[in-house]
């Protein structure tokens, strides 16, 4: 990597569509209006487990300015991401969860459509049901599909989920000290601030549908699939899009019903689901049950861990189901079973870092009460057993977790404020804690296409969505430095599947990898075809040439330049540079981004009451190419891993199986005052195969959030919380006055 | 949200009247102040009136008096108004601190001081457009077969909601009353009285009529010597409602407590007042084992159900504490 002074990477940068985004002009797909458009509702299951045995419309369809309603008989149409192992249909039968979508009404206002929904008359023949995951696995329970309640693999993912290294049985062996334990974790919902909502509008053959997506051009391959249709005939536009966390990749059922709708109504159709549906009508993050067995030595050495586990994957299996909350450790012998299982329950599928919170949750759990146990410091007990750039299973492209945790230590004051654990005396008890994370770092496909104007301004063309993590700002940057021409002459198009290039999907964090990746190619591209225009008038070969602010000029003499504009007198037209870019890891190398979190709570002995008094994110995402919105990331993150840590869980009322808490104000999510000022901290890391040294930052900050906090409150209570969230009605159950 | 007729109505006189002609006509009909309350309830189809009487086009119905013997606060004044008022927070202890702990502050700038009396359960079952509760004309309470974690632990059968107010508990312990017009003309009667338990009337949290509204809040200055403390305990510190709430007031004099209000929110379908043990400690010099044993007497002969055991200690605990904070 060139050790050059960056000009615009590394440096605080504004969002470029902040304003837009703060002063409300930004178009949301929620904000599209269309002549003649009609409005959509779904109407969903009120059983967890039922064949449908007719539905009945025809009181729905006499109620004024209804125009169409489609359901499982009338609309058969596959929803290709709704089911990774098991075909799933926008509408089923039967339905196998309070929630599952039964019917889709098209009316000329959503009040009509809604009105009509209560008369749409829909005769059930209910099925017995199960809402528990280790209940689901038993022998007599119901069974929610022919094979079984235990997810089936299909070879994109197994199941059970399967990993295995070292030898396990030696590695309890060479153990001084057994330690066993469970812990569980629940459902929580992604709770974005921008409920689901699609439109969709037919012309001459051809499908536009403005998404609410984390990928457009995954969203416009799955429409075409679901619904038969040519590529070119389905357009998927994302301007402006309010936040997913996971559960808005690809292309999800209401597009294809919104679809569906305009093409029975031939008039455009808007889906937007209310925050009831938004949090039934989709997924989650998986609730689990971890049982964990860990060897190590008496000072603390992990000599083996195994971690047998159930994952709840409600009615429908999205995603993988998995969990890698081990990942941050160097473990000799390891052996890992999941079992993702059905119950006839809300979907869980991807929520930011899906497989990590709950995970590391459970296994950073473990290690601080194995360090407390054993009398050793959990700061030393994390510090000896945390990966290592090359030692074991690992071998990382850069790490620099060490960094990480010894930083974020320093700036917390670990050595001054840790004490034993329940230690404090009064009723406001202060307890530190501090746990582990990261996220894998990946390479691979991108795209992008940059138009160098005439005079002297660039148009980078990329089909990122910007889900909120800053990704149209982070493109502008990296195209700004590869180019060499400053911010304010770079336009940047994003998310219209028409217009801009393939994107691998805002997802898995991966956009500035797999994008920007493609963005510094396709502006070496243009700089090629530049310094081949300009050559001459320089009077020097093309591979002497530089271009940095704009200026072309010769590197061995600065001061034979160009300004762009006149460089591109030469030129006819524009210059068109594009590159779509594949990188692959050598052998043996992984990526992986790392995190040490740190916090210190109160914890009021008499109320039960939590209060996290300061936190401290320590991360090695490499180079950060824009520290304004890479500190927002981490701080969301963190917000998270609160509301999970001590609040939020989707609640199934269990003798009617109904979500009975599936909104803003009883779900639960944390409100400013439960945060306190998060102090991130990013140590100095640059990856060899990053976009400027660049890894990842999406979603690292969410995985050590909720262990950190969990492990603070064991700090301050000497009691160990093995049950997600830890409510003041669990803290006061086992703290004594 | 079901279609509706909104009306503007200009004074309590035209509302009562046209509550009483809906009534009459068998149509549904309901008055809304700041609206953030009820609006929630018409969204999910609880509540579907064919009829909304905006009351906040009532001139000169939202106002905060002082008067010799104490305040009278009118029926539309907001919880931001109450909140901020200099007079009430020099002289009517922990009311402003009350209104100010309740739900968010752009519901505050919406939500009335009677809205608040008003509001009808936060439960979840009530909330839920696919639980036909008892409350809402169906056979049962899913509270005791389902989740009761909020639930009522006193005071509460056949229906256990828990009374959601912040400022009904504050009220109360300041002994307040309220001002009701109906067809029948004004009456004024304390708020105490004015909630009604489930044994009674498990279709309404209090007793206004169909036609009834609510005018004015009086409250008397607290005697000399009064001090009081507003507790409230919840799971997240912005609108969230009280797990348990605690409105004490003590009349100290001669270093003793001359009198004490005890009354506790979220604990009971009503805000529940504890007169054992404000008699119990009449006289008392309050100290950490008095305020404990007033705790104690106060939650002798709670019911809980199998989610809410905690709630009972988390009551004492509060007691306790917003009784030492209020000598």
């Amino acid at each position: 990597m060139d050790q050059k002074q960056f000009s615009v990477v590394g440096k605080a940068t504004p969002r470029i569509d902040g304003y837009e985004r703060v002063t409300g002009k930004a178009e949301y797909t929620g904000d599209v209006q269309l002549p003649g458009m009609l409005y959509a509702r779904v109407l969903r299951s009120p059983h967890p487990h039922a064949k449908i045995v007719a539905i009945d419309t025809s009181r729905a369809e006499k109620l004024p300015g209804v125009k169409a309603v489609i359901h499982n008989f009338n609309t058969q149409v596959p929803w290709g991401s709704g089911g990774l192992t098991q075909k799933r249909m926008i509408f089923n039968n039967p339905v196998r969860y309070v929630g599952d979508a039964v019917a889709a009404v098209a009316a000329t206002d959503r009040y009509i459509a809604e009105d009509a929904l209560a008369l749409i008359e829909v005769k059930y023949e209910k099925l017995p049901h199960v809402l528990d995951a280790a209940e689901a696995l038993k022998p007599d329970a119901p069974k929610i599909y022919p094979k079984g309640n235990l997810s089936v693999g299909d070879g994109r993912v197994s199941a059970p989920i399967k990993e295995t290294w070292g030898d396990l049985e030696q590695g309890f062996k060479d153990a001084d000290k057994i330690f066993e334990d469970t812990y569980v974790s629940k459902h929580v919902n992604n709770a974005q601030m921008e409920r689901r909502v699609s439109v969709a509008k037919w012309d001459a053959g051809k499908l536009t549908v403005w998404a609410s997506t984390q990928g457009i051009s995954n969203a416009r391959a799955d429409i075409a699939r679901d619904l038969s249709l040519p590529l070119s005939r389905v357009r998927v536009v994302c301007k402006y899009m309010g936040g997913g966390f996971g559960n808005k990749n690809q292309a999800q059922d209401y597009d294809l019903m919104t679809a569906m709708l305009a093409k029975a109504t031939s008039q455009p159709v808007k889906l937007e689901f209310t925050r009831e549906d938004d949090f039934i009508g989709m997924h989650g993050r998986w609730a689990s049950e971890q049982r964990y067995k860990v060897g190590v030595k008496k000072d603390g050495t992990i000599t083996a861990v195994e971690l047998n586990a159930i994952t709840n994957m409600g009615a429908y299996r999205k995603q993988s189901g998995d969990l890698s909350g081990c990942d941050f450790y160097n473990i000799p012998n390891f052996k890992k079973v999941v079992s993702p299982t059905h119950t006839n329950t809300v979907v869980s599928a991807n929520y930011r870092a899906p497989a990590y919170p709950q995970s590391v949750f459970g296994f950073a759990s473990m290690l601080d009460q194995i360090a407390f146990e054993l009398g050793v410091n959990p700061y030393e007990m994390f510090l000896k057993n945390r990966a290592q750039l090359s030692k074991g299973k690992n071998a990382f492209s850069s790490n620099a977790l060490e960094a990480c945790i010894v930083e974020g230590a320093k700036k917390i004051g670990w050595n001054e404020k840790w004490h034993k654990p329940g230690a404090a005396s009064g009723s406001n008890k202060h307890g530190i804690g501090m746990a582990l994370g990261g996220y894998p770092f990946r390479l691979g496909l991108g795209a992008a296409t940059i138009r160098l104007n005439p005079d002297g301004t660039a148009h980078v063309l990329v089909g990122v969505v910007d889900i909120g993590t800053g990704a149209k700002s982070t493109m502008a940057i990296i195209a700004s430095e590869a180019l060499g021409i400053p911010m304010d002459r770079i336009q940047l198009t994003s998310g219209d599947t028409d217009v801009t290039p393939y994107s691998i999907g805002e997802s898995s964090s991966r956009t500035t990898s797999f994008t920007g990746g493609a963005v510094i190619a396709a502006a070496e591209d243009v700089r090629k075809q530049l310094f081949n225009a300009a050559a001459p008038e320089l009077k020097a070969k093309p591979e002497d040439l530089d271009l940095k602010d704009g200026i072309v000029f010769v590197k061995s003499d600065p001061a034979q330049k160009l300004p762009l504009k006149q460089a591109m007198r030469r030129v006819e037209t524009e210059i068109l540079g594009r590159a779509t870019t594949n990188p692959k890891w050598p052998d043996g190398i992984d990526g992986k981004a790392f995190a040490a979190h740190f916090c210190e709570v109160e914890v009021d002995a008499f109320t039960g009451h939590v209060r996290i008094t300061r936190y401290v994110a320590a991360h090695d995402s490499g180079t950060i190419i824009n520290p304004l919105t890479a500190e927002s990331q981490v701080k969301g993150g963190v917000v998270q891993g609160i509301g999970m840590a001590l609040t939020e869980e989707l609640l199934i009322d269990r003798p009617t199986a109904i979500p009975i808490n599936p909104n803003y104000r009883d779900a639960k999510v944390p409100t400013h005052l439960e945060v306190p000022e998060i102090e991130v901290l990013f140590v100095d890391s640059r990856d060899p195969y990053g976009p400027f040294g660049g890894k990842v930052v999406g979603e690292p900050p969410i995985t050590p959030s909720v262990a950190t906090i969990a492990n603070a409150i064991f700090n301050a209570t000497g009691k160990r919380f093995k049950e997600l969230p830890i409510t003041p009605e669990k803290i006061l159950r086992s703290v004594q006055v | 949200m079901k279609n509706f007729e909104n009306i503007d109505v200009k004074s309590v006189k035209e509302a009562v009247g046209l509550l009483q002609k809906f009534q009459n006509e068998k149509k549904s009909a309901a008055v809304v102040g700041g609206g953030s309350e009820y609006l929630q309830l018409m969204k999910v189809r609880v509540a579907t009136p064919d009829f909304l009487l905006n009351l906040k086009t009532i001139p000169g119905l939202s106002y905060i008096k002082e008067e010799g013997s104490g305040f009278r606060i009118g029926a539309l004044t907001t919880l931001t108004e109450i909140e901020e008022n200099k007079a009430v927070q020099e002289k009517l202890l922990f009311l402003s601190q009350a209104a100010g702990e309740a739900a968010s502050p752009q519901i505050r700038n919406a939500g009335t001081i009677a809205g608040n009396l008003c509001q009808r359960p936060f439960c979840w079952y009530f909330r839920s457009a696919s639980h036909t509760c008892l409350r809402k004309g169906g056979e049962v309470c899913y509270t005791v077969a389902g989740d009761s974690r909020y639930h009522a632990i006193l005071g509460a059968g056949p229906s256990y909601i828990v009374h959601p107010s912040d400022l009904a508990p504050a009220l109360v312990a300041l002994d307040a009353r309220i001002k009701v017009a109906g067809p029948a003309g004004e009456k004024t009667i304390p708020l105490e009285k004015f909630f009604v338990l489930p044994q009674v009337n498990y279709r309404r949290e209090n007793i206004l009529g169909p036609a009834e509204i609510v005018t004015e809040i009086q409250i008397p200055l607290p005697k000399t010597g009064s001090k009081g403390f507003y507790h409230k305990m919840r799971e997240r510190q912005a609108w969230d409602h009280a797990i348990v709430s605690v409105a004490a007031v003590v009349q100290n004099g001669n270093g003793v407590a001359r009198d004490a209000r005890v009354v506790l929110g979220g604990v009971a379908p009503v805000p529940w007042r504890a007169p054992k043990a404000e008699e119990f400690l009449r006289g008392k010099k309050i100290d950490e084992t008095a305020a404990a044993k007033a705790g104690e007497i106060a939650l002798e002969g709670a019911r809980p159900l199998k989610d809410n055991v905690y709630k009972i200690g988390l009551a004492k605990a509060l007691i306790q504490r917003a009784l030492l904070a209020s000598v």
